[in-house]
């Protein structure tokens, strides 16, 4: 045994081709062994995918979702001529002139979380203690001396705009530079708004209110313990305030009072269009619309979290973000080899799937080997009735053409992997079983067999003992063979439809492909599990070529 | 020879029969109830009651059994329940089909098959060799299910160049089945299918051709043939070949058997109504006239062409005695 592996081991390192084979199977087999580690995602997650997307309100209804960017829109602000800006997560920024949105590059990868335009001045700012200034249509950076993360910003005119972030941080930009302002709390602020350069407003966590004068802020006290995440006032009297779980507070005159809302959601932004109306936006695509002392709830036909608002010159914008199913997503970093029609991860499930290729490979084979090479040994060996009446049996099962009998034995016996492996293993040994009987039929008229039965050796002695280990060689190219049929066949009855629905299968990969009608178009869906299996079984079947110079010389002296 | 003809077709019917009688236990005993196929269409209690009565369902299995041998015997394949037509006429449809596909499919691969194994002999030891080795193993490691939707995405879907599905444009109106094939329409539908098969399919002829050809440039009148002066070209293609070729046909004949169930994959890949196709869509519906017939057909036509190999064989290679081939 010892010998015939060094043997083996010595041919495959001898053939280019079976070496390169060797190579490619001990490296699926460790692709299988280690799937749960090489697997980027669950094969069976559905994956989502965000984006962000602006709401319009044109003045009288609310129009359909458009995706202006990849990333969640944090912020939005409109001019009176149309100009609009929105920025997000991981640098993501949108411009607005004229028609449509276009994505715009501001150069750093930080998220940005508040922009406000007006007079020709337009700030974002972000994480980080970023500060990005619109000149000329390219983002500038410049230094505001902090490096806390800032949440809003507010532009009163070219020199007077105002950013608040965590911390209590307030920086006030003065034209040319960004100086800190002592807002007196150490709480994280949210949100900001300037009526002019001498009243604004901000608000922030557990109930903050400040009010700005120009110079300095005072505190409101007495608001609660409710963080607030957006502010808009139209003077000094006339001020509001929205935040977690639907608070809504109002400065009527010169009393704030606690508004009741029909929805209790998160509330990110609001919006005066006057004095008594107003527009809230918040989680779960809430917009409340004030109309004199009432709030109603406003469909927009949009379910995802909303942000922020802007609104001028009668048109409201909205943005947020978008988690959808990444349908037949092209491959990209995140997935390898794209998505399916379902969001499904291909690249996992190919991953997944050579488990059952090679599992079901090598289960298969090692079945027909073994069924196969014994009946050989006892056709061959005994070669009066025996031999004839299992040849005949073969002959019947050369009869049985393998597809459409395993499709019957898969389809009476429930899909399952006992079942695929059952239905290659029990139909296919007819060749090894022919094959090694042809062997063991010269191998018995050898000398050493006839040495062996005048020594008193038993006929099982003899053919298991003497003549076995000489058609082992034989046997293990029928191994190859049978495994390189055996990956095949897996495929194609999973292909069929007919593997075990909850396991991964190159086949059924394909079959899945084939049945959504998506792989038309879905390349990525259909070339990875395909080169899978043409990559496996090419590697067995150069193993198996070159083993064939154990049971033919002559191919190796001229091959 | 007489004696030797006569057993082997005594075998031949044995064995027959073995296949015939575990196809209808397998069915009969595996499958669920066939009347279940037609209740779905709304049949009441008592019209099922008819319909078993009709078909027979009522009798003990093994009453059905000898009432099933029996029309065999005579030809006679029973009424589908699916197509509500006889057996006969669907199955006969369905498998000229099939031919018209995988006939000029096998003709095309072992015809370019053994030729190209020739040449790989020829150059044996050079770069072409290896290549083409690696190509023929490649070509014979795709799945052909695969190769078949990558053609139809290539060739159907981003150029447009071929139809991807069917035999015929549809609408289409045909008289008979010579009237739907004799187009050029009909041509043009047949070309993909046939070629992913005959790709799929000719790697087996190439390889086997160049294994016996290596055993045979071995023997001694290759080298007379040399030593007369003959081109490499003439000994190759006309005296070795000619020796080598054996295995091939036989391969050929076995490839042919088989060919008549079609390959499933591909009819289903190419929606072409042929007998594969027939035969998965017949176990799925549980229409056992239809599914029985198709594989005792199969079964049949296999035997017969392994029993056509082995006469082939004993008449070309005189070496394989009728004693042997018994054994």
């Amino acid at each position: 045994m010892a010998a015939l592996a060094r043997n083996l081991w010595t041919i495959i390192r001898r053939d280019r081709m079976a070496t390169v084979g060797l190579a490619i199977l001990v490296g699926m087999v460790l692709i299988a062994t280690f799937a749960p580690l090489i697997a980027t995602h669950d094969p069976n997650a559905i994956n989502e995918r965000v984006e962000g997307v602006a709401v319009h309100h044109d003045g009288q209804t609310w129009r359909d979702v458009e995706r202006i960017g990849d990333a969640p829109l944090n912020s939005v602000a409109l001019r009176d001529d149309g100009m609009g800006v929105a920025v997000g997560f991981e640098g993501e920024a949108a411009l607005r002139t004229g028609g449509g949105w276009t994505d715009a590059d501001v150069g750093v990868n930080v998220t940005l979380r508040g922009v406000d335009t007006a007079d020709g001045l337009t700030v974002a700012v972000g994480d980080g203690g970023v500060a990005l200034h619109l000149v000329d249509e390219e983002w500038r950076a410049t230094d505001t001396g902090t490096d806390a993360d800032l949440n809003a910003v507010a532009v009163a005119a070219t020199d007077h705009a105002l950013a608040v972030g965590d911390a209590g941080v307030v920086l006030r930009w003065d034209g040319s530079a960004w100086s800190s302002l002592d807002a007196g709390v150490e709480r994280a602020l949210h949100a900001v708004t300037l009526v002019d350069e001498s009243f604004g407003v901000v608000t922030g966590d557990r109930g903050t209110l400040l009010l700005y004068d120009g110079d300095g802020f005072e505190a409101v006290e007495g608001l609660g313990f409710r963080e607030l995440f957006g502010v808009d006032a139209l003077d000094r009297d006339t001020i509001l305030a929205v935040g977690e779980r639907g608070t809504i507070l109002r400065l009527a005159g010169d009393e704030w009072q606690e508004m009741r809302a029909p929805e209790s959601r998160d509330l990110r932004d609001v919006r005066l269009l006057g004095p008594d109306a107003a527009l809230t936006v918040g989680t779960h695509g809430v917009v409340m619309r004030m109309d004199g002392q009432e709030w109603e709830r406003e469909d927009t036909g949009y379910g995802q979290t909303l942000r922020a608002l802007a609104a001028a010159d009668g048109e409201v914008v909205a943005v947020g973000t978008d988690p959808f199913v990444d349908r037949l997503g092209e491959p990209s970093r995140d997935h390898l080899f794209g998505t399916t029609h379902l969001g499904r991860d291909i690249f996992s499930q190919t991953i997944w799937g050579s488990r059952t290729a090679l599992m079901v490979g090598l289960l298969a084979a090692l079945m027909v080997v073994v069924i196969g090479t014994n009946v050989g040994l006892i056709a061959g060996y005994f070669k009066g009735k025996t031999g004839s009446f299992l040849m005949r049996f073969v002959d019947v099962m050369y009869a049985l053409p393998f597809e459409p009998f395993a499709l019957v034995l898969v389809l009476i016996f429930r899909p399952s992997l006992a079942i695929i492996i059952l239905a290659i293993g029990l139909l296919t040994w007819r060749t090894t079983a022919r094959i090694i009987r042809s062997q063991v039929l010269s191998l018995s008229e050898r000398p050493f067999v006839k040495a062996a039965r005048v020594a008193g050796a038993s006929d099982w002695r003899i053919l298991y003992v003497h003549i076995a280990p000489n058609v082992l060689p034989l046997a293990f190219l029928q191994l190859a063979v049978a495994m390189a049929f055996a990956i095949t066949a897996e495929a194609t009855l999973s292909f069929l439809g007919l593997g075990p629905p909850q396991i991964y299968s190159w086949g059924t990969i394909l079959h899945e492909a084939r049945l959504s009608g998506a792989w038309r178009t879905a390349w990525w869906w259909i070339i990875p599990p395909g080169l899978f299996i043409m990559v496996t079984v090419v590697a067995v079947f150069f193993i198996a070529r070159a083993l064939e110079v154990l049971t033919n010389p002559r191919l190796a002296a001229r091959g | 020879m007489r004696t030797f003809l006569l057993s082997r077709v005594l075998q031949l019917v044995v064995t027959f029969w073995v296949i015939v009688t575990v196809l209808f236990f397998l069915f009969r005993l595996g499958l669920p109830d066939p009347t279940l196929a037609l209740i779905s269409e709304g049949l009441s209690p008592e019209d099922r009651q008819r319909v078993i009565q009709r078909f027979g369902l009522d009798l003990p299995v093994w009453q059905q059994y000898f009432v099933y041998l029996g029309n065999l015997a005579r030809g006679e394949l029973g009424v589908s329940f699916y197509y509500k037509a006889p057996v006969g006429v669907v199955v006969f449809e369905r498998l000229a089909n099939t031919l018209v596909l995988m006939l000029p499919a096998i003709l095309l691969s072992y015809t370019a098959g053994p030729l190209l194994g020739v040449l790989l002999v020829w150059k044996r030891g050079s770069g072409a060799e290896t290549g083409g080795i690696t190509l023929g193993l490649i070509l014979r490691s795709a799945p052909v299910f695969w190769t078949g939707m990558l053609a139809i995405f290539v060739f159907g879907v981003t150029y447009g160049w071929l139809p991807t599905s069917g035999m015929r444009t549809l609408p289409y109106e045909a008289a008979n089945w010579f009237d739907k094939v004799l187009t050029l329409d009909f041509l043009r539908h047949l070309l993909l299918p046939m070629l992913v098969i005959a790709a799929y399919y000719l790697a087996l002829p190439m390889l086997i051709m160049r294994n016996t050809m290596l055993e045979v440039i071995g023997d001694d009148f290759i080298e007379f043939c040399e030593a007369r002066g003959f081109s490499q070209r003439r000994t190759m293609y006309r005296h070795a070949a000619r020796n080598a070729l054996l295995p091939v046909v036989t391969q050929a004949a076995v490839t042919t058997g088989l060919a008549v169930g079609g390959q499933v994959v591909v009819e289903v890949v190419f929606s072409w109504p042929g007998l594969g196709r027939e035969m998965f869509h017949a176990v799925r519906t549980s229409d056992y006239p239809v599914a029985q017939a198709t594989f005792v057909f199969l079964a049949a036509m296999v035997l017969a062409m392994n029993f056509i190999v082995d006469l082939v064989y004993s008449k070309l290679d005189p070496r394989v005695t009728h004693e042997a081939a018994k054994g």
